[in-house]
């Protein structure tokens, strides 16, 4: 597997800190464009968690098996959650939210290379 | 006109209410509930796979693992609850961490025999960016001015 799907998911979940915490800075609220940027990062995690779900079928083995389980279930979960949570808040601190998901994204992935040598970054 | 003087209001604080975060679990305390939650999670789903499969390989730090967890776990509840009551139990549970993670930090580095494995403790959480280490003191700054707020509040009442 070649690493060019998490490698992006690294670039794209500190590029959304990054804008996310210019946004709390600048005293905004989440915006359309701020969302549809978790989203985009969403269909990347699942892209990666499909990659990951591939190599599992292929017969492959991590030597901690349940621990690459829970990754692969709470990766998707995050961004999802973090946008209904920075959504319901009315203030900058909305952004700040979706700034969290952002690094939990791109640390996420480095943590998977960790558990699996075979995803590579 | 000379209507009797109104008594004058009680001058409440010219506070504009709508800007103030009305609960523990809004404005800055969106985030610190968010990154709780993240560490509740990720404390107790490392602590369960530990327990479960290798408990016998290092019993101590995973069974601070769970402690953790669970400390983490009451912190997130009790922020995002927020009465006077679940205030008092997440200033507990932030007190309890920041001991906790100084207290294992210092433990780890001092006794590396008792720690083959990692706990979220571990190295003041160097595993986790340090952020278990800063975590509970924005806790408790952020619930400190809670109670200043609520002891302002009935003063002004009374």
């Amino acid at each position: 597997m070649n690493g060019a799907v998490p490698t992006t998911i690294i670039i794209a979940g500190l590029a959304l800190a990054g804008y996310s915490l210019l946004m709390t800075a600048l005293n905004r609220r989440m915006t359309v464009p701020l969302l549809a940027a978790v989203g985009v990062l969403e269909i990347l995690l699942l892209v990666e968690v499909g990659l990951v779900v591939a190599k599992l079928a292929e017969g492959q083995r991590p030597a901690s098996l349940p621990t690459l389980i829970g990754y692969l279930i709470a990766t998707p979960i995050v961004p999802v959650v973090a946008a209904f949570w920075g959504l319901v808040e009315r203030s900058r601190w909305g952004p700040a939210v979706i700034a969290v998901a952002g690094l939990v994204a791109a640390v996420l992935m480095v943590r998977l290379h960790e558990i699996w040598p075979i995803i590579h970054v | 006109m000379s209507e009797p003087a109104a008594p004058p209001e009680p001058a409440a604080p010219p506070e504009p209410r709508a800007a103030q975060p009305d609960l523990t679990r809004t404005g800055p305390g969106r985030l610190l509930v968010a990154v709780y939650a993240l560490f509740a999670l990720s404390a107790s789903a490392r602590a369960g796979v530990q327990i479960a499969t290798k408990f016998g390989h290092a019993p101590v730090a995973y069974l601070l693992s769970a402690f953790a967890a669970v400390v983490y776990i009451l912190a997130t509840v009790t922020l995002t609850v927020g009465n006077p009551t679940a205030r008092r139990i997440a200033v507990l549970s932030c007190s309890t961490e920041l001991a906790g993670v100084l207290a294992v930090g210092t433990w780890s580095l001092a006794d590396r025999a008792m720690f083959p494995d990692a706990t979220v403790w571990s190295s003041y959480g160097s595993g986790y960016g340090f952020v278990p280490l800063v975590l509970p003191v924005f806790g408790l700054l952020w619930l400190s001015r809670w109670s200043k707020r609520a002891r302002t509040r009935r003063t002004t009442v009374t």
